[in-house]
């Protein structure tokens, strides 16, 4: 049985880095200083938030820049599919997609920083986590039985399990408040500010498990490092 | 709209100076769940005599012992709700309906500062607190943090939103959170025709209003949905 350390991205170098419109700013900022050292893979979007001397520093640096216009679609959805895209061409083996930001700000866009996360599903195997702030989600595919391994030492003190976009059959073991073949849905059950079983400190945490038949949104508190 | 009558939550959430004393001086009745009060203590200092709430709730794992002993001593109603199962925002609610009817308040909204950002799960847990509203009242429970605004629309009815009062942001966004939701709006830019907005098929956000005639003004944005559908909106910088 595969099982998937959450945390354990925030150990690893990545192997494909990339920018998606806006975020070119935010790393930019960032790598103030030393912006050779941090140069992106490619940039995408429809560039109506990447600033113009951001842009053009990245363009002069030869990062791919990758005009994605389509309406339809984010520019966090488009870079996705570019992800996947390069992951093959590159025959890279990878075990995780991780994302940085998405979880705040202009709520509509927290919105579809989930919407982009079911489209994944369809994209790409690779689990794709996002994490801003101390908070981590990950989009739980249905029909399978994730173990979740919550002993790294990074995690914070509460995780959950939301029914985003329809009712969850769910069961669950390795949480203070498990769940047997229970309906998580919203207006009538949802788990939030829940947390891990009590282990004995020197077995350490199992693994959390969790069946859904639905995608199923699994978020967790990152310990401040 | 200054016959406008609102009670106020505060959530343990960073408090929006911008909106904070218009909501204050309106409201009727005004209240803070646990870390809310942290928050409304740091922001009135100086002042905060002037700024009392009439009840805080919650199981008081948030708010600081001295800000509690703070509001404690000033007669504010300290109220510990400690059922686990309930969040404080939804005990904070339960209280406010109560409350209401008791003092035969004729109100127009509840709104709550705070629970749209911060840890995740607060507010996936704000999201559902909205569900459980549709239950304990008739009124709506809107949503305010940053510049964002969220309230849920209930399902069999025709809502319309008046997007003319000159705050509205550029984006606006429906969210089926929960369930599919078969859905029909006007006065979007992309309008939904009875069509299926879901998780994974079709989620309307980065949404605007359509364009108008600027002397004619917005016409009102209309939604029908089968099932509580989440309609967020952005709040222009004051």
């Amino acid at each position: 049985m595969d099982e998937f350390a959450p945390l354990d991205c925030l150990l690893p170098s990545a192997k494909i880095r990339a920018c998606a419109d806006g975020g070119a700013n935010h790393l930019y900022r960032l790598t103030e200083g030393r912006r050779e050292s941090f140069l992106p893979d490619y940039i995408n979007g429809d560039f109506d938030s990447i600033l113009p001397e951001v842009k053009a520093f990245y363009t002069q640096k030869n990062c791919k820049l990758m005009e994605t216009p389509d309406q339809d679609l984010t520019d966090f959805t488009k870079c996705l599919a570019i992800m996947v895209e390069e992951i093959k061409t590159q025959k890279l083996q990878i075990d995780t997609i991780v994302t940085l930001g998405g979880l705040g700000g202009r709520f509509d866009q927290i919105m579809a920083t989930l919407e982009t996360l079911f489209h994944a599903q369809k994209m790409t195997d690779l689990p794709v986590v996002v994490i801003q702030d101390r908070s981590f989600a990950v989009l739980l595919q249905e029909g399978r039985q994730h173990h979740l391994n919550v002993n790294t030492g990074l995690e914070g003190k509460w995780c959950s399990l939301v029914p985003v976009g329809s009712p969850c059959l769910t069961t669950t073991s390795g949480l203070k408040w498990n769940l047997d073949n229970q309906v998580l849905a919203f207006g009538q059950l949802v788990s939030t500010s829940n947390t891990y079983e009590d282990n004995d400190p020197k077995g350490g945490r199992k693994p959390v498990t969790v069946t859904t038949d639905k995608p199923l949104l699994w978020s967790m508190g990152i310990k401040p490092l």
